[in-house]
This record gives structure tokens, C-alpha cells and sequence, in this order.
């Protein structure tokens, strides 16, 4: 019995080997070790630490294709918007840090800086929901991709320039969430906010996976993406679920722009990184495909890091997006396929 | 009012109606009209008609055959540095190079078109994002070319310190613009757009091929942007990489749409009051930064929620239909529809 299941597993293993999602993903691995051994261990960090941030703003994008069909375009900002809560959360606690230095909050200001933007990212996430994408939703379903996604173009320079106005254009960074000596493993020195930016990461994709795989909630939301009318008949409310999509799908972004902000001070245009990244992993990956935007952001990141590292920095616009759409020539639907092609005919 | 007069004919051969005609009077003495006459004002109205003209070819495609060009202004900039970089390095006249930044905007449109365009809806308009952002790129990081953010130089169209010359020759190009766009609707061609635009289905039903027809429409209205890109590489002397960028985009497709879609004209209408007004929020409250692109956004949601039509569909349900015979004349001309 268990060799059968053992044999089985084997031969799905060989399969997906040989499927272009394994040829891919192999070739990633070999590429990103690779370029460790040519240029140093710090390759493999900054795309480790990147490819899980941008996991996270990927598979919110891909939570609110998927479930309520908007292409979003102002996720970059629910970004922006988690970094500048952080921001505002994290200075009073560094501040109150200098004065006592010895006080738990060394070690608990970070945690309650990242609930705190991700509580300010579902939020604003549910506030959008309600005022606008709610109002278009009651009012016409005709054309709905297409207007939908006008909105959230309308949205993101609302946020952005709000920002603007309200908390200026100046860069709002901190220098490090911990302090303390870099950690050390095989000579490479990773500082403590890269590496509990990735195990945050890790842990939220985790926490994300289980939510969606063995909740009721979760089953919900993917029972709403695969069939709306389906959900309806079999009693699921609709607005709940898309309420809640938003949230998480925000709040996800709200988290990785906040554990990010050592990295990426918080200003006004920040947002469009991150989106764009995110949507070259949407693309790449197929819509709708949650476990596939994890692997294609990590394939993204590195293509980001190995663009900068030899080619130059700056060409990051130009090198990936080049390669992304030769992917797409030969393979419209993405990598690894996608479930919801609805999303697509419309 | 008869339809046999030969003005009318005219006008319907221009796809002018008597009240659009009279805007286009207005906007073409109000360069001497009192509180215009300074040069600031000119500039305003100047960038307004050009919004106007890119409006006019981004409907082209958003309108007609329901595709998003993200990357419209990187086409328009690529427009604009080929004809800059044909009149710095052989000393092409600007206005072959007007026509030469057209041709290279159309064959790049072909290029994306070939590959977006078997794609639907939102991902031809993301492709023809990324497309956008790796231009953007290149003419940051092809300094020996561009110069990159430095910003390249551009000798300016005509040599006088005044603006009034440009001010005529943008709205000679946008109203070009306009009347080739809307004979082509008034082919069999656009009768496929528009079928192409409603029903992808039902046009590939009846025999219509929708790469082919998708495909052209986003050749021409790529064509349109690369010539506005050469008239604004020699009108402003300085052409930077920001040009390119997806907010620019983002500002045409806000009057294309608060205008109203696959009306050509809603977004041409619209386009100078709505920048006048935001220039006028911006010079006039500098303290506070962003607040006429706030108020910019906010239109587009209200617009796209309660009036997805835009002002055209307003205009078509509300102020065209009135009783009075002479005022129906006026809006809708002899023969009904058009400008």
C-alpha cells in the first residue's frame, strides 16, 4: 500500500519534472544557484527576500481576479499604504525605544507595526469595497472587467496623490526594524529584518494556503471564484465573501509593504513596483492560480535580481518585461495554467 | 436644415455638426479672446488640445473595439524621441519627422498588436503596459541615444517666441485626427470595430476576423500617437523619459473616459475645460501638492460609477433631443449623429 502510493506520487512527480511548470521552476533553482556561486551569496538573499514580499502583493492580486474579477491596478498602493502606516506605527516606537532600551518593545514594536498596517490595509481594502467597487457592482454588471478596472485606475491616483496631500511627497523610511549584529550562514550576512521579512513571509503564504484550503471561509472564497452563481445557489453570501476577499487581498499587500519598509522608504509613487512586479507574476503564473503566483514571484525576483546584478540597474523595466512577453508568445495562458479562465472572455 | 444643401453636405463629409463647429470657432479665436491672450494661458490650451488629440486616438481603440492601450503615451514618446533623434542626428525637418515618428509608433503598434492582441481584453491592455514600461526603459538607460533623464534637447517647430502658430497647427492635427478617425468608423471597417467591440463572439460569428480588424485599429491609432509624440518633442524643445510614464497615460485615459467612450468627440469636448480648470487647481492652490489629481481620480470613479457613458452619453440622452427644429439642427445637423 505504501509503496503504491509511494510509486504513484513518483510517477506524478516525473510527470510535473517534465511538465514546462517543473522545467521552469528546475531551471530557477539551477540559475538562482548559479548566480550564487558567480557573485555571492547576496544574490540568493535579495531574491529570497524579494520573491517572498512579492508573493504576498502577487497572490492578493490574484485573490481579487480570481473571486470578484477586478483586475486590479491600484494594488501597488495598498502597498504604499501599509508601509506609511508602518511608518507611523514604528517611529513613536523607535523613539520611545532610545529613551528605554531595555523594554519588550524591542522585540514586540515590529510585530505591532506589520498587525497594525495589516489591519490599516484591510481597511482600506474594505473601504474601497464599499464605496466603490460595491456602488458599480449594484449598478451594472455590463462590461464589468473593463469597468472595474478603470475604477481602480482611478482609485490608485486618488490614493497616491492623497498621500501627496496629506503626508507629503518626502521619503518617510526608518533605517531597521531590529537591531543587533547580521546574521551570519556561510559567510553570507543577512540582517535580521531580511530574514524576518522571508519568515514572515513564509509564514503568511502558510497561514494563507491553510485558510484557503481547510476553512469553510476559504472554501467559500474559492467557491465563489470557480462559480458565482454556483456559491449563490448553495447559500454562500456574496457580499461577505467579497468584502472579506478584499480585505485579505489588501491586507496582504498592507504586510508586505510594511515588513519591506526598511528597504523601501515610503513615498507617494512607491506603489507601482510592487504592481508591476505582481503582475508579471499574475501574467506568468495564469490568473487565478494561487500556488503558481507564489513560484512565479519568486521566478520574478530573480529574473529582477540577475537583471541588476548584471546588466545593470535601471534595465529592470526593460529586461524582464522583454522576457515576459516572449513567455507569453508561446504560452498565452502562463506557466502554470490557470483555473479561473472566465476571467479572461471577459 | 434641407439635407440636399451643399453645406450640409460638407459638414456631414466632415462629421461636423453645426454646434461642433461653432466650439471649433470658439477654440480658434479664443487665443485673442482677452483673459487667453498671455502666453501661460496659451501654453494651458496648447497642452489641453494635445490631451485632446491623444484622447481622440486612445478612444480609437478603448472605445471602439474595447481594448485598454496602457502603454499610449510610451508610444507617443517613442513617436517623439524618433523624430528628435532624426532632426539632431541627419537633420531631418520636423515635419518629416512628425510623419517618420507616426510611422515608427505604427509599425511598433503592429508589433504589439501581432502579439497582444490574440490575447483578450486585460491582458492585451497589461501587455501593452510592460510594453510601455520596457520603452520607458530603454529611453532611460539609452543615454548615448536619449540622453535619458538628463532630457534631450529638441530644436522647436516654428522660430518664434510665441505659442499661437503651435496652438493653430494642434488643433489643425486634432481635428485631422478627428475626421479620419470617424470616416473610418463610417467604413466597413469601423462597422467591424464596433462589432468587434461589443460582441467579440457574435463579429467572429458573422465572418469578421477580429485579430485582423484589432490589429489595424491599433496600428492607426498608434500611428496618431506618433505623430502627436513628434509635435510634442517640437513643441516643448525637451523630451524626457517621465513622458513616457503610465500616469501620463492614466491622465488621457481619465479624459478619454469622463468624455465618454466610443464617442471620439466626448474626450476632445471635455478636454479643455477639465485642463484648464486642473491647471488653474494646481497654479492656484501650489500649496497644496496633488490635490487636482485627487480631484482627477475621484471624477473618473464618480463618472465610471454613475455615467459610464461620460459626458457624450449625457450629452446624447439629456441636451440633444429638443423640440425646437432649429435647435436640433444646431446639435445634431442635418443628417442626425456625428460631431
Amino acid at each position: 500500500m505504501v509503496e503504491q502510493v509511494e510509486k504513484r506520487f513518483w510517477e506524478r512527480f516525473l510527470k510535473w519534472i517534465k511538465s514546462l511548470a517543473g522545467i521552469t521552476v528546475i531551471a530557477t533553482v539551477v540559475i538562482a544557484l548559479l548566480a550564487t556561486f558567480d557573485r555571492g551569496g547576496y544574490v540568493l538573499v535579495n531574491t529570497i527576500v524579494t520573491g517572498g514580499m512579492t508573493a504576498l502583493v502577487a497572490m492578493g492580486l490574484t485573490l481579487t481576479l480570481g473571486v470578484l474579477n477586478i483586475p486590479m491596478f491600484a494594488h501597488g498602493e495598498y502597498f504604499m499604504v501599509g508601509s506609511l502606516a508602518a511608518y507611523y506605527v514604528f517611529t513613536p516606537i523607535s523613539e520611545y525605544m532610545q529613551t528605554h532600551p531595555d523594554s519588550i518593545l524591542a522585540v514586540l514594536g515590529p510585530v505591532i507595526t506589520v498587525l497594525a498596517a495589516m489591519l490599516v490595509g484591510a481597511l482600506a481594502g474594505v473601504v474601497s469595497e464599499v464605496l466603490v467597487f460595491k456602488q458599480l457592482r449594484q449598478r451594472s454588471r455590463e462590461n464589468w472587467v473593463m469597468n472595474s478596472f478603470l475604477l481602480t485606475v482611478g482609485l490608485s491616483v486618488v490614493l497616491i496623490n492623497a498621500h501627496q496631500l496629506f503626508f507629503g511627497a518626502d521619503f518617510k523610511g526608518i533605517t531597521r526594524y531590529f537591531s543587533g549584529m547580521p546574521i551570519s550562514i556561510m559567510d553570507v550576512f543577512i540582517s535580521r529584518d531580511r530574514a524576518l521579512a522571508f519568515l514572515l513571509a513564509v509564514l503568511v503564504v502558510g497561514a494563507f494556503w491553510f485558510f484557503m484550503t481547510y476553512t469553510r471561509t476559504g472554501r467559500a472564497i474559492r467557491a465563489v471564484s470557480q462559480d458565482e452563481t454556483g456559491a449563490l445557489i448553495v447559500g454562500i453570501g456574496l457580499n461577505g465573501i467579497m468584502m472579506l476577499t478584499m480585505a485579505l487581498s489588501c491586507a496582504l499587500a498592507a504586510i508586505a509593504g510594511a515588513s519591506l519598509l526598511f528597504m523601501y522608504p515610503a513615498y507617494p509613487a512607491m506603489g507601482l513596483e510592487p504592481l508591476y512586479m505582481a503582475w508579471f507574476v499574475v501574467i506568468l503564473a495564469g490568473l487565478g492560480n494561487v500556488l503558481g503566483s507564489v513560484m512565479g514571484a519568486f521566478m520574478v525576483a530573480l529574473l529582477k535580481v540577475l537583471t541588476v546584478e548584471y546588466i545593470g540597474s535601471g534595465w529592470d523595466f526593460v529586461v524582464p518585461s522583454a522576457l515576459i512577453i516572449a513567455i507569453l508568445i508561446f504560452r498565452p495562458s502562463g506557466i502554470f495554467g490557470s483555473e479561473v479562465r472566465g476571467v479572461l472572455d471577459k | 436644415m434641407d439635407p440636399k444643401n451643399p453645406v450640409n453636405k460638407l459638414l456631414d463629409l466632415l462629421c461636423f455638426t453645426p454646434a461642433g463647429l461653432l466650439a471649433l470657432a470658439v477654440l480658434l479665436i479664443l487665443p485673442f479672446v482677452p483673459p487667453f491672450n498671455q502666453e501661460y494661458l496659451i501654453r494651458w490650451l496648447i497642452s489641453a488640445a494635445l490631451i485632446a488629440s491623444l484622447s481622440i486616438g486612445f478612444d480609437f481603440t478603448a472605445g471602439l473595439i474595447n481594448i485598454v492601450n496602457f502603454g499610449y503615451c510610451a508610444i507617443m514618446g517613442l513617436g517623439g524621441y524618433t523624430s528628435a533623434i532624426l532632426a539632431e542626428r541627419i537633420g531631418l525637418s520636423p515635419w518629416l519627422g512628425m510623419l517618420a515618428g507616426g510611422v515608427t509608433a505604427a509599425i511598433l503598434g503592429l508589433v504589439i498588436g501581432m502579439i497582444t492582441l490574440r490575447l483578450r481584453g486585460i491582458f492585451a491592455a497589461c501587455l501593452a503596459w510592460f510594453f510601455g514600461l520596457a520603452l520607458m526603459g530603454l529611453a532611460t538607460k539609452a543615454v548615448w541615444l536619449t540622453r535619458g533623464p538628463l532630457g534631450m534637447r529638441v530644436d522647436r517647430l516654428f522660430e518664434t517666441q510665441s505659442n499661437v502658430p503651435y496652438y493653430y497647427l494642434i488643433l489643425a492635427i486634432m481635428v485631422a485626427m478627428f475626421i479620419a478617425c470617424k470616416w473610418v468608423t463610417r467604413t466597413r471597417m469601423g462597422m467591424a470595430f464596433k462589432a468587434i467591440g461589443q460582441n467579440m463572439e457574435a463579429a467572429r460569428t458573422s465572418g469578421i476576423n477580429p485579430v485582423f480588424y484589432r490589429v489595424s485599429n491599433f496600428v492607426l491609432s498608434c500611428a496618431l500617437a506618433g505623430v502627436l509624440g513628434g509635435f510634442y518633442a517640437h513643441f516643448y524643445g525637451i523630451l524626457t523619459p517621465d513622458m513616457m510614464h503610465t500616469s501620463k497615460t492614466v491622465e488621457v485615459l481619465a479624459v478619454a473616459y469622463i468624455g465618454g467612450r466610443g464617442s471620439l468627440w466626448g474626450g476632445a469636448a471635455i478636454a479643455f475645460p477639465f485642463i484648464l480648470a486642473m491647471e488653474l487647481i494646481r497654479s492656484s492652490l501650489s500649496n497644496l501638492p496633488g490635490l487636482h489629481l485627487v480631484i482627477y481620480g475621484t471624477l473618473l470613479i464618480v463618472v465610471m460609477i454613475y455615467y459610464p457613458g461620460g459626458f457624450a452619453a449625457f450629452f446624447d440622452t439629456y441636451v440633444r433631443k429638443p423640440k425646437n427644429k432649429f435647435v436640433n439642427y444646431f446639435l445634431n445637423g442635418a443628417y442626425g449623429g456625428a460631431k
